[in-house]
């Protein structure tokens, strides 16, 4: 097989340019999103684990050891098959903390900038051999199709084009920490890859092979021998190769970075756990077929990696293994080089040089990625060529995972030891290190003899220098692992990092006050490391996320906002130099305040969980929904305040009665809360001895009486705070109020009768003696005094009968009299009886009755009512006020007004102004008795009495008007035919 | 934890007994397919647990 140079070029740089098609197609939303954020998209990205090595480095290990190849594709498969209890708690711990590689899982872990900056050393090191296959590939294939001497140069370009797409699609700082464009750009890669290897499997099966049966009848008969001559993996070596296979498929940087930084949800990554397994057994099975047709078609392949290209003459064969494997170097080589290039910039470039106060920071970091894009793919092509091409791709990829597997046993610590501390987990990881680099790499680089590995007995000596180097590398990682973890001291800082990471993790959000009173401080104090862009727009990014406003003060939320820009800042430089600078600039306040369990977060992640909850963890945490919500729609308000005086809860009743809603208060300061609460619950929580009775307070204008209990939580467990229940008593202090109130009247109402009844006896004497004195003149004007005393005297009974009848419970003292009486005379007797007094001369009385309107009822009473109206309207008026009596009709009642200009009546008395001992004027010159007597009496006339202040059309006096039932001809004989009976 | 004891050990049995899965190679009375078939198994075993976890999440 022979292709022209140029056609080999033309091809990979139409598939190339089909990449960048695809990438700017999602780019400008020509894809919906519908495919681009399918979960499939994403198991199709996590093909990228098939690299290179799963089209050309499984052949030539097929060839090596048989079935043995499939222990790459089934240690990733077993590593997704584990997703529940391995992959979900890494990806919960990277979600929350914003970590995006496995040297910030690492450094965040174990508190350490130099962890991180270890394991990203070694991840450097470690995937050189695997990108030095990926371009070796790519040479080799060049080569192998056109015997081209500048293979080598071709390759260049194709990482050339490569490096461009990687800048272009992938360096870039979203604050979305998705790149669907490039996740959308691996499916397709691998969708070709997957479809290259099944037309490969299928042209061995049937076009080398006349099918099934043919194959079967070639490895009874010819091939039996070949395959005979295969040697087989020891058991021990499979289970090793298997452990390799396992750890790179998650710790590998390019898979760790798609695994979890890219990855959907948990949903999208439990669903992977069997779409991924099924897509590599797809891309395995064609393995054993290829490699039987080459071998069936040639008695010897020189370079079994590439017996794709033997099994047929075919330049589109070669075509098709050519693109097959393109398609898996090309996302490998995109995917290390972004991953590789954030590790270095967050734990090696920052880590050495940390940012400044710039403004172009985000430009300054997007450049610095982009150049260790760049420098990372040119440094895979020069390993290649200077290393590579004088060793197997077996013996480089191994080189590789083994080195990568030196970061399980941490990994393994850090989800389920929280005893591993940071000097147990570097000085393994050194031991390791140094184990791989002395027994693997540097014989790659410089050609020397394979050291002899000691513990000798524990492994066989003809054994692969990659099994020896495995076992005493990691033996040695573990056992200074926990030794040094087991004899030293854990700091403060790792113990709660390692409580955050465990897979049984119970996370205690510790209630520190923040030196920054508020969101808009977050800004200024940011300003001092990122400047004054980047700090504000920091600052919004997580106000957003969070979606709390800039003026926010709560404690809770303050720590909340911390907490998200810090993990936001550690996705944009890695966790270390993220802590170092919410550490530096937003510090916690260290005064002598008690520091207790941030209960409210705990709670909202609970709620965040509750749906992952199983068995025992779900029935306890319905039982603290049961108990929460009772508390909540608790008919009495209550509220729970930390030692700290921080508000923990604020339930339904107590949200109604102070019209201040829970979650607006919650995680905010007592001292915080409007007016009355802070000086309220500040005197319940101070008093020496609870209940406070009665505390008068005003809410939203109106008056309350609130009593108030309180309970300290005190305990084996308790976290300390106090517990407040707020009970409105303002109904009960009313009616208490009324009852003492209705006292006072029974015993005015006994006094007031027994007055009356005293002042009686004289008043008879008075009208005996006016009587006589009527006999004993002739002198006009001393008769007409007398007249007048008799008239008053004859009042006053009157008034005192009322009064007497009012004692009595208002029973009226007589039978009412159904005689007819005209509103202009009463009106006349009512304005000469006022004009007696001598207050109020200079006030203009007008009498605008008509004369022939006539109710029924009793004159004296109805004087009585008048009296009092205009006295009152008088005493309403000022100098040359004026008083208006008017009367009219209205179907069968009479209306009859008395409208003054005074300064009218308050609205506070209006709706109890008919109540006996309501007056506005001053204590000892009136009553209160007047309009009680008035309302009264026409009550027993069937009446009722309209009040308008101001009157309508005037702004401002008093109308008051008596509606009375207009005397009939029949009145008087239907009274006298009941007085009959 | 409890609840994934049962695949834990099952994983733990298949990673000891997996290195029966080579025998197939250069065996003309075994398929030279049996390893993907085992495979295949575990997939929809891992299909049907990842339904039943769904219907729990309910």
């Amino acid at each position: 097989m022979s292709v022209e140079l140029i056609s080999v070029l033309l091809l990979g740089l139409g598939y190339l340019a089909l990449l960048f098609g695809c990438g700017m197609a999602v780019e400008r939303g020509w894809v919906p999103v519908r495919i681009t954020r399918h979960p499939m998209v994403y198991t199709l990205a996590l093909g990228v684990y098939a690299s290179a090595w799963a089209i050309y480095g499984s052949v030539e290990l097929a060839s090596q050891a048989g079935f043995g190849y499939l222990a790459y594709y089934l240690g990733a498969a077993g590593a997704f098959l584990l997703a529940p209890v391995l992959l979900v708690p890494i990806q919960r711990i990277t979600r929350t903390y914003q970590l995006s590689s496995l040297a910030d899982l690492f450094a965040f872990r174990f508190r350490s900038r130099w962890v991180g900056t270890l394991v990203t050393l070694l991840s450097l090191f470690a995937v050189l051999p695997l990108l030095g296959i990926q371009v070796q590939t790519l040479s080799d294939a060049v080569h192998l199709l056109t015997g081209s001497r500048f293979s080598a140069a071709v390759a260049l370009l194709f990482c050339g084009v490569i490096a461009a797409f990687a800048v272009l699609f992938g360096a870039r700082h979203s604050h979305h920490n998705r790149h669907d464009t490039l996740l959308s750009v691996l499916a397709l890669e691998s969708v070709i890859k997957l479809m290259a290897m099944l037309g490969l499997g299928a042209i061995a099966l049937w076009w080398v092979f006349d099918g099934p049966q043919d194959l079967q009848l070639w490895l009874e008969g010819p091939g039996y021998t070949a395959q005979a001559a295969t040697p087989k993996l020891e058991a021990a070596q499979w289970r090793t190769l298997l452990l390799l296979f396992f750890a790179a498929a998650f710790m590998m940087p390019h898979l760790f970075h798609i695994t979890f930084a890219e990855s959907l949800s948990r949903h999208t990554l439990l669903q992977a756990s069997w779409t991924l397994p099924l897509f590599l057994l797809l891309m395995a099975l064609p393995v054993p077929l290829i490699w039987w047709a080459a071998k069936s078609t040639h008695e010897t392949i020189p370079v079994a990696a590439y017996a794709a290209y033997m099994m047929s003459e075919h330049w589109w064969v070669g075509a098709l293994a050519f693109l097959g494997g393109l398609a898996a170097a090309s996302g490998t080589m995109i995917m290390i080089a972004l991953a590789l290039s954030g590790m270095v910039l967050n734990h090696v470039v920052l880590v050495a040089r940390p940012p400044e106060a710039r403004s172009d920071l985000y430009g300054w970091l997007l450049w610095l990625r982009r150049g260790l894009v760049v420098a990372v793919i040119v440094g895979g092509w020069l390993f290649a060529e200077s290393v590579g091409r004088h060793h197997s791709l077996t013996s480089l990829g191994l080189s590789a995972f083994v080195g990568m597997a030196q970061c399980l046993p941490g990994m393994l610590a850090l989800l389920y030891w929280p005893g591993a501390n940071r000097k147990g987990m570097v000085t393994g990881l050194i031991g390791g290190i140094v184990m791989w680099l002395w027994g693997l790499w540097l014989p790659l680089l410089f050609d020397i003899p394979m050291p002899a590995m000691p513990f000798t007995p524990l492994m066989p000596v003809d054994a692969p220098p990659w099994y020896n180097v495995t076992l005493i590398s990691l033996a040695v990682n573990i056992v200074l692992l926990i030794v040094i973890s087991l004899f030293t001291r854990t700091s403060e800082g790792e113990r709660s990092a390692a409580e955050a990471c465990s897979v049984d993790a119970v996370i205690r959000s510790k209630r520190l006050p923040l030196e920054a009173a508020t969101a808009g401080d977050f800004s200024t104090h940011l300003a001092q490391a990122l400047g004054d862009e980047a700090a504000s727009r920091e600052v919004a990014r997580a106000l957003k996320a969070l979606n709390f406003t800039p003026q926010e003060r709560r404690p809770y939320a303050l720590r909340r906002l911390r907490d998200r820009i810090q993990a936001n800042l550690s996705g944009l430089m890695g966790p270390s130099v993220a802590r170092d600078i919410v550490d530096r600039y937003l510090p916690y306040r260290h005064d002598d305040a008690p520091v207790t369990d941030d209960i409210h977060f705990v709670e909202s992640r609970l709620e965040a969980y509750r749906s992952r909850l199983t068995g025992l963890a779900r029935e306890l945490d319905g039982l603290r929904r049961h108990h929460r919500q009772t508390l909540a729609y608790l008919p009495v308000g209550l509220c729970v305040l930390g030692d700290d005086d921080e508000l923990l809860m604020w339930n339904q009743a107590l949200s109604q009665l102070s019209g201040i809603s829970g979650e607006s208060v919650i995680g905010s300061r007592r001292d915080s809360l409007p007016a009355p609460w802070p000086t309220l619950l500040g005197s319940v929580l101070h008093a020496p001895h609870t209940p406070l009775y009665k505390q008068a307070v005003s809410l939203h204008g109106k008056d309350y009486f609130l009593t108030l209990h309180k309970a300290v939580l005190s305990g084996h467990d308790s976290r300390g705070g106090s517990v407040i229940l707020v009970e409105d008593h303002s109904e009960m202090k009313w009616l208490e109020d009324e009852l003492v109130h209705a006292a006072r009247l029974a015993s005015i109402g006994q006094l007031a009768a027994g007055v009356a009844h005293e002042i009686g006896n004289p008043i008879t004497g008075i009208s005996s003696l006016a009587q006589n004195l009527r006999y004993d003149t002739d002198d006009p004007a001393l008769l007409e005094t007398a007249d007048q005393i008799q008239q008053l005297t004859q009042r006053v009974t009157k008034i005192v009968n009322s009064l007497v009848g009012f004692a009595h419970g208002g029973r009226p003292t007589g039978p009412l009299p159904v005689s007819p009486v005209s509103l202009k005379t009463i009106s006349e007797d009512a304005l000469h009886l006022i004009h007696l007094a001598r207050s109020g001369e200079d006030i203009i009385f007008t009498n605008a009755c008509p004369d022939d309107i006539a109710v029924r009822g009793d004159s004296q009473r109805l004087t009585q009512v008048m009296v009092n109206l205009l006295s009152n309207a008088r005493d309403a008026c000022q100098d040359q006020g004026s008083i208006l009596i008017e009367a009219g009709t209205q179907a069968s009642h009479a209306w009859w007004r008395v409208t003054d200009n005074g300064h009218g009546i308050a609205p506070s008395v209006k709706n109890r102004l008919f109540e006996p001992f309501t007056t506005t004027k001053p204590a000892g010159e009136g009553t209160g008795l007047g309009l009680s007597l008035a309302y009264q009496i026409i009550n027993e006339h069937q009446g009722k009495i309209d009040v308008a202040s101001p009157p309508p059309g005037q702004p401002r006096g008093t109308a008051i008007t008596l509606w009375l039932p207009l005397y009939q001809q029949d009145d008087l004989s239907l009274h006298a035919q009941d007085t009959d009976c | 934890m409890y609840v994934y004891r049962i695949m834990l050990f099952l994983v733990f049995g298949g990673y000891l007994l997996s290195p029966l899965l080579m025998n197939g190679w250069g065996d003309p009375s075994v398929a030279w397919y049996r390893p993907f078939a085992i495979w295949g198994g575990l997939i929809a075993l891992t299909l049907w647990l990842e339904q039943k976890r769904k219907l729990d999440e309910r």
